[in-house]
């Protein structure tokens, strides 16, 4: 059971660190569905753990939700490479001038 | 057990009608030719439908608190009066987003439908009793800001805005949802109600994994709140959205994200335990920082908008040091400062959205020399602005004094001296306006379009609220002390 434990504060994680020092948005948006991932994975362990079903019916709206997120959040980077033609946050501060 | 289902529907008539109101309105739009300039009809429908929604809260007040659809949800004085503050704040920033240039006539009702759909998210937020709700409510609320972040297509920075919003919105609620699971795998149950009586009887070893989930599940809300080591989102957010958005994030979702907050802790911490003692340090270091942190940097800013979006985190950080008392005295200082940040939030957007319009920009400049042009407009500022200070005999006055003594009663002298010195600091950015309006020369003659009778009297109308609550705020402060939390 505790893999399965490390598994998924593993792929947290490396989803968190990912968002934090990547340049490009498709990759931090993609590196954000990791790090649901491994939360889903962890709410299925504890579900099975601790042998409640509340948290598996967590996880279903968890995967709804997040995939609206990343629908908004890719048709967010096209408008802005429209404008922009880059997706690379260097090249993108202009609010923090 | 249909029946029962069915009994619940009525206390939650408010919610659905909003959804309606949400789905006539996507109806009602298409009926409009494209370059249809003329869409009244939609703004009527909208102020009916707010109007109609305000009325079933009412009637809702007074009835008994229970919690609804198998208690994931919970009707009580608390939510209800903050869902009404929600309802007028939405209200205000729908009449403004009609007047406001910058949003473009062909995306004045998808304002307006986006809106409705934040505000649902808000109410589900303000009576969530279980997890998921929480979840699905913060995230109603995120989903459809993000998109309303950007609204102003053509402009990158409002793009951008959109985009920070979304990505920082996703890795918060992520984090959150980490501490979540942590909370039911310690608990064994997404329930608010009942957990209490679980946390009591747990072994010290579980108390300890379930301190640092409280944390990561505080930063879900935080970042909501905008409180302060995950406000970076808030200030790029609020400037670079159009202002009849930024009006309406800093009063819906933080509003929101306060009266989760509250619930929370009054059911989590309500009793003593050391997770108590975690929680309210922990509390007490981030309103401190907020209100700090939040008013030492707007006394840099140049942009109005900006300035204000830092004030705004500055109040949150009061809200928030209110919550630390963990009973009813601060939750009705909590519900009051609300109800008063509510009014004077309004009156300096609209009025900072309506000079904006005029000049294109909104620097602090702009505002010179406004008393002698619009003496009326002036002093309405001026009122506003001495309000947000906390100067008697104005609404903020009272609301400050509120939570002061709801921290002096628990003792917690040094949060009550921090607040205090914070609103003596804050004097300096406010009354900047007031000195730029009155001491020196305009910069042009040109008449400010916005400044119309009809607008003039809308924005007297709402200060108002600001006077009278300084001085009469006896019947505001029974409902605000009415505002239980009701704990199964």
């Amino acid at each position: 059971m505790s893999i399965y434990y490390y598994l998924s504060a593993f792929l947290f994680c490396l989803g968190l660190l990912g968002i934090t020092f990547k340049k490009d948005l498709i990759s931090m948006l993609l590196c954000l569905e990791l790090m649901l991932g491994g939360v889903a994975l962890l709410f299925i362990l504890f579900s099975k753990a601790t042998g409640f079903i509340d948290a598996q019916l967590m996880v279903i709206f968890m995967m709804i939700i997040s995939a609206c997120e990343v629908a908004i959040g890719l048709s967010l980077i096209i408008a802005l490479y429209r404008k922009k033609q880059t997706i690379y946050t260097n090249d993108i501060k202009i609010l923090t001038e | 057990m249909y029946l029962n289902y069915l009994a619940n529907i009525s206390r939650y008539i408010p919610e659905l009608l909003l959804v309606v109101l949400m789905v006539g309105i996507i109806i009602l739009e298409t009926t409009y030719k494209e370059d249809d300039k003329n869409k009244k009809y939609v703004f009527i429908t909208a102020f009916i439908g707010l109007v109609a929604t305000f009325v079933s809260l009412m009637i809702n007040l007074s009835g008994k608190s229970e919690s609804i659809f198998s208690g994931s949800m919970i009707i009580d004085p608390f939510s209800t009066v903050m869902k009404m503050v929600m309802v007028l704040g939405a209200l205000g920033c729908f009449y403004l987003s009609t007047i406001s240039s910058e949003i473009y006539e062909s995306l004045k009702t998808e304002f307006i439908i986006m809106a409705t759909g934040i505000l649902i998210g808000g109410m589900i937020l303000a009576s969530a009793n279980n997890m998921l709700m929480m979840y699905i409510g913060i995230e109603t609320l995120s989903i459809i800001s993000y998109v309303m972040a950007s609204l102003k297509k053509n402009d990158e920075r409002s793009s951008e805005a959109g985009l920070k919003y979304a990505l920082y919105g996703g890795v918060s609620s992520g984090i959150m949802l980490f501490g979540m699971s942590h909370i039911f795998g310690a608990i064994g149950t997404i329930q608010f109600s009942g957990m209490a009586a679980i946390v009591s009887k747990l072994s010290h070893n579980q108390l300890l994994v379930l301190l640092p989930s409280f944390v990561l599940f505080f930063v879900g809300i935080g970042y909501k709140v905008a409180a302060v080591p995950f406000h970076m989102w808030s200030p790029d957010v609020y400037e670079g959205s159009p202002t009849p958005v930024t009006t309406f994030f800093a009063i819906v979702p933080k509003l929101a994200g306060i009266s989760a907050l509250v619930r929370v802790t009054m059911i989590f911490f309500s009793f003593q335990s050391p997770l108590r003692v975690g929680w309210v340090g922990l509390m007490m270091a981030i309103a401190a920082l907020t209100m700090t942190v939040g008013n030492v940097t707007a006394i840099g800013q140049k942009s109005v908008k900006r300035m204000l979006a830092y004030s705004s985190i500055s109040h949150a950080g009061i809200m928030i040091a209110a919550l630390t008392t963990v009973n009813q005295i601060g939750i009705s200082a909590v519900v009051f400062y609300g109800i008063t940040y509510l009014f004077m939030t309004l009156v300096a957007f609209y009025i900072t959205s309506i000079v904006q319009d005029n000049y294109g920009n909104d620097h602090f400049e702009r505002f010179q020399g406004l008393a002698y042009r619009y003496p009326f407009m002036a002093i309405m500022m001026a009122i506003v602005m001495f309000s947000l200070t906390g100067l008697p005999p104005l609404a903020g006055f009272v609301a400050k004094f509120n939570i002061i003594s709801a921290l002096v009663e628990s003792r917690y002298y040094t949060l009550a001296m921090v607040l205090v010195l914070n609103s003596v600091v804050s004097a300096y950015y406010y009354l900047k306006i007031v000195r730029l309006m009155t001491l020196k020369n305009q910069e042009s003659d040109e008449e400010i379009e916005g400044f119309g009778f009809l607008n003039q009297l809308i924005i007297v109308s709402m200060t108002v609220p600001v006077i009278v609550l300084g001085i009469f705020w006896n019947g505001i402060m029974a409902v605000a002390s009415g505002a239980k939390i009701f704990i199964q």
